[in-house]
């Protein structure tokens, strides 16, 4: 009883000092400045959130700007790396804490990619969407963590003293998003192409083989069916280049909605930072975590979807119907 | 395009990052674990059929055991059937062989006592006759009268020991 007693007398405090920490920096915020007219030291203040859509170059090798992102990523592979190497260095039958770690995460994203795209195709689709959805979701987690976005020289601009930060989150550089969301458009493409062959998988698109049957048609004298028939496969031309342009549209799609995300996370935290610098940030914090996780999967998710939309071509799926 | 930093240098550099990051993945995280998977599967697929296969073994066996105990049931059976067939027989000759003993026993038991019988005819008739030579010898010597005679062949009679009156 009395360690209860003990702890919830520590609960109490821990959640005095919350409040007056809370409190304190809502009042010496820009908030509760404008409320009680208190003038803060200026090495007190939080600096305003500066929207900075580029990222920052760092340094240049030969002439190549090498950006905070850019090394945001190099950090982001060398975590996933060192993570991974010393987790099947040795592979071991009956496996330790980090191989099981690693068969963990194989297997239920494995597992999730068969439920969706069979077992005949899942081997075609694991790795990719596999390091898809674990490369935005190390940018994201990682872009959570201090040292990003906030370590790095002090630059002094007209708008106010502004921080190029050596690292900053890699998912808010839309080259990034960019260069994923190229890379999954040419994935399902090339997947359309080579699992149901070029000519099958241009005709999914334009349904020139319905064509083809209304000329049929008329040869045979049926002038009704095909002129019907003719028309509708007009309609499907028609169609299908709406449908390539919706493919074309998709990388802009996957490119904004991740880079807009995260961008969007990282003002609103810079903003709760700005306005109460100590704990209202951090539900802030425990949301921005979920939306990682959701981006990535949402990113992941989509390119497997598109993928076995392009692999399961259209005729199947009308025979599958019948 | 400028003002949110599409740049191609970027563009190009991440794609390398990507590109390295699925190569590194693939050779130390999906080809190693995923074979591991496989491998543990067919192991477990393995020793699955494995366990059926010594369970299918041992009612295979358990039914030859019962088999073989059924036979050897049987056979015991058998033996003992010949066991007292046997025992039947051998009971059957000793009394055969006892039969013919006691008869070969009596026989020749009957031929001694006719032997003997013989013999003792025999002896008597000589001992008889003797007896008869020695009276006629009497009778010749002395007078014979009818009392004289009977008295004769009495004291011969005595005189021989078979025909002595107690």
């Amino acid at each position: 009883m009395s360690k209860l007693g003990c702890s919830s007398r520590l609960m109490v405090i821990l959640g005095i000092i919350v409040l007056a920490l809370f409190l304190t920096s809502f009042v010496m915020g820009p908030l509760g400045s404008k409320f009680f007219n208190i003038q803060v030291p200026k090495n007190l203040q939080v600096s305003k959130p500066f929207v900075q859509l580029p990222s920052e170059p760092i340094f240049h090798i030969g002439g190549f700007n090498i950006t905070n992102t850019v090394i945001a990523s190099w950090v982001t592979i060398l975590v996933l790396f060192l993570l991974f190497f010393s987790a099947t260095r040795k592979m071991k039958i009956i496996p330790g804490r980090m191989q099981s770690f690693a068969e963990v995460v194989v297997e239920g994203i494995y597992n999730t990619i068969e439920g969706v795209a069979g077992e005949k195709h899942v081997r075609a689709f694991f790795p990719l969407i596999t390091t898809i959805f674990l490369y935005v979701v190390t940018n994201a987690l990682l872009a959570l963590i201090p040292l990003w976005g906030t370590w790095g020289p002090i630059e002094h601009t007209a708008g106010g003293t502004v921080i190029i930060p050596f690292l900053r989150a890699a998912n808010t550089d839309v080259n990034l998003t960019l260069s994923i969301a190229l890379v999954s458009f040419c994935f399902i493409e090339y997947l359309g192409f080579s699992k149901i062959g070029p000519l099958k998988y241009i005709d999914s698109f334009f349904q020139f083989s319905a064509l083809g049957k209304a000329f049929g048609k008329l040869f045979k004298g049926d002038a009704k069916s095909f002129i019907s028939g003719f028309a509708f496969g007009f309609i499907n031309i028609y169609v299908g280049l709406l449908e390539i342009l919706s493919h074309f549209i998709r990388i802009v799609s996957f490119t904004f909605r991740l880079f807009g995300n995260m961008t969007a996370g990282e003002i609103l935290l810079g903003v709760m930072t700005f306005l109460v610098a100590f704990i209202a940030p951090v539900p802030f914090y425990g949301l921005e975590t979920l939306v990682g996780f959701l981006q990535a999967m949402i990113f992941a998710g989509l390119t497997l979807v598109f993928g076995v939309m392009a692999v399961t071509s259209h005729h199947e799926e009308g025979a599958e119907q019948h | 395009m400028e003002s949110i930093g599409i740049n191609w240098q970027l563009l190009v550099a991440f794609l390398v990052n990507f590109l390295v990051l699925f190569g590194l993945l693939t050779a130390i995280l999906y080809k190693p674990v995923l074979k591991m998977l496989d491998e543990r599967q067919a192991k477990i697929k393995e020793s699955l059929e494995q366990a059926e296969k010594i369970k299918e073994q041992m009612s295979r066996s358990e039914e030859q055991i019962k088999a073989a105990v059924v036979a050897a049931r049987k056979e015991g059976q058998v033996i003992i059937a010949q066991a007292s067939q046997i025992a039947e027989k051998i009971k059957e000759e000793a009394k055969d062989g006892a039969r013919q003993e006691a008869d070969v026993i009596i026989n020749k038991a009957r031929a001694e006592i006719k032997l003997e019988r013989d013999k003792s005819i025999a002896e008597l008739r000589s001992e008889f006759s003797n007896l008869t030579v020695l009276a006629a010898e009497k009778v010749i010597k002395e007078s014979l009268d009818a009392q004289k005679h009977l008295k004769l062949i009495n004291e011969v009679l005595d005189q021989s020991n078979t025909f002595k009156r107690n």
